[in-house]
């Protein structure tokens, strides 16, 4: 009995030494502490404060290419489907919150922004006849945004230096300066995550994780689970011959649209679809 | 004597039963008040975001923390009990202990300057980096991004909005 109570003493010893770091032994806590903290750092993934900052950043990229939709009704309707669909998604309250946006083209595409901004173009809302289909379109980029595609796009090797350069004492921020190092990693780290998202297009295996992530919210959500099926078909015909936006970063159509039957064809009809659709042709025209 | 010999060893042997009791105890302070720090939370009847809310939690409130289990946290607001996620209040991980174990031996804090120090380094892409991203690229419309994302279904208007669609609550 007697050597356990002074087994359990020792284990306690560097807890009690812990505490003795305002003393005598303070630089070496400190750089315990420090070496401890950078290791940890450097095990650690984005996190979701930093995915929120890069997707700000890549939403104003964005902005660049295309102009924002002006009409408030419109936006608050694609915010309350996309809030809809969202609320049941796998990770339904990111950092800031999940928002809807509508960009004025014609072009048929869609966006999701690290952190949960989501872009959807005029043409694409026009290609929905219905608001599940709408629905479709929201939920499919909300699992981007669950599945974290566009953060991961990031290389591994340009996260590597981030945390080389947060381990050195160099970049701290201090009276307002940050060292540049950190600024043009973060610059790298948009420009991989813009690659991904607008110009070459998520993996096949991310788009059909997506597109069955969607599947499933938007059963959850009650909407009509098929109306993502109809949404590619009508995709499909309109991208005939396509090569450029949705078309050349996203996988053939008929592709996706072979995998999103098969995850839907079963599913129960739905209540007040007629309802949704009436709100919908008020609301888009 | 013998029964005196007998009953000193058992002194040691009681510091180290408190002493471990101690470090066991759980991380939350339980009766703890935590103020919320993020915009757009609300709290929950079961630690679940799919659920409808019971209420929102404006920044700047304050929380009775009553229980805790993983990042999510049951606590008292407006005499209402329910569940708020980690993230309304801005901490990173689980919630730190009421007491500070090497303060409550010594009596003094624990220096945090080096600490301190690290964490800012280690903090990564923070708003300080965004900002002077933006003073280099004046081009990017930041102030639109602001604008959408104060776009926002109030809680009320979606349970309004679910209901008219024949959707599930």
């Amino acid at each position: 009995m007697r050597n356990l109570t002074w087994l359990v003493l020792l284990a306690a010893a560097p807890f009690l030494m812990g505490g003795c770091s305002t003393m005598a032994v303070a630089p070496v806590a400190a750089i315990a502490v420090k070496g401890a903290t950078q290791a940890h750092q450097a095990a650690r993934p984005i996190s979701d404060s930093e995915e929120y900052y890069i997707g700000r950043a890549v939403a104003a990229r964005i902005l660049t290419k295309y102009k924002l939709e002006q009409n408030p009704e419109l936006t608050m309707y694609v915010n309350e489907v996309g809030d809809a669909v969202a609320r049941k998604s796998t990770r339904s309250n990111p950092f800031r919150g999940y928002h809807f946006a509508v960009l004025n083209t014609d072009e048929i595409n869609a966006f999701a922004c690290p952190g949960g901004i989501i872009f959807v173009t005029r043409g694409l809302i026009k290609t929905c006849k219905n608001e599940d289909q709408l629905a479709a379109v929201l939920a499919h980029e909300v699992s981007h945004v669950a599945h974290r595609d566009g953060i991961n796009s990031i290389s591994k090797a340009r996260w590597t230096k981030v945390f080389t350069a947060m381990g050195k004492e160099a970049v701290s921020v201090y009276g307002g300066t940050t060292a540049a190092s950190l600024v043009s990693l973060f610059e790298g780290s948009i420009d991989d995550v813009f690659q991904t998202i607008v110009v070459n297009g998520y993996s096949r295996q991310a788009e059909f994780a997506a597109d069955a992530a969607a599947v499933k919210d938007l059963r959850r959500a009650g909407y009509d689970p098929t109306a993502l099926v109809v949404v590619l078909n009508t995709m499909e015909a309109k991208g005939k011959g396509k090569t450029s936006g949705i078309f050349k970063t996203h996988p053939p159509t008929c592709e996706r649209l072979s995998k999103a039957k098969a995850l839907s064809c079963e599913a129960p009809p739905t209540k007040g679809e007629a309802l949704r659709t009436q709100r919908f042709k008020e609301i888009v025209g | 004597m013998r029964k005196r010999a007998h009953f000193f060893p058992s002194v040691p042997y009681l510091l180290a039963l408190g002493l471990a009791l101690l470090l066991l105890m759980p991380g939350t302070g339980w009766g703890e008040v935590l103020k919320v720090v993020q915009p757009n939370q609300a709290l929950y009847p079961d630690p679940d975001f799919s659920d409808t809310p019971l209420a929102t939690v404006p920044p700047g409130a304050e929380v009775n923390v009553v229980n805790q289990a993983g990042d999510w946290y049951k606590v008292q607001y407006q005499e209402k009990t329910g569940w708020i996620n980690r993230q309304a209040f801005g901490r990173p991980q689980a919630a730190r202990p009421k007491f500070n174990l090497p303060s409550l031996l010594f009596g003094t804090p624990v220096k945090q300057t080096s600490s301190d120090e690290v964490a800012l380094a280690g903090k990564g892409f923070t708003p300080e980096v965004e900002n002077s991203y933006r003073a280099q690229h004046p081009e990017m419309n930041f102030a639109l991004v602001d604008r959408i994302e104060t776009y926002k279904v109030a809680p009320a208007r979606l349970q309004t909005f679910i209901k008219r669609g024949d959707l599930k609550p």
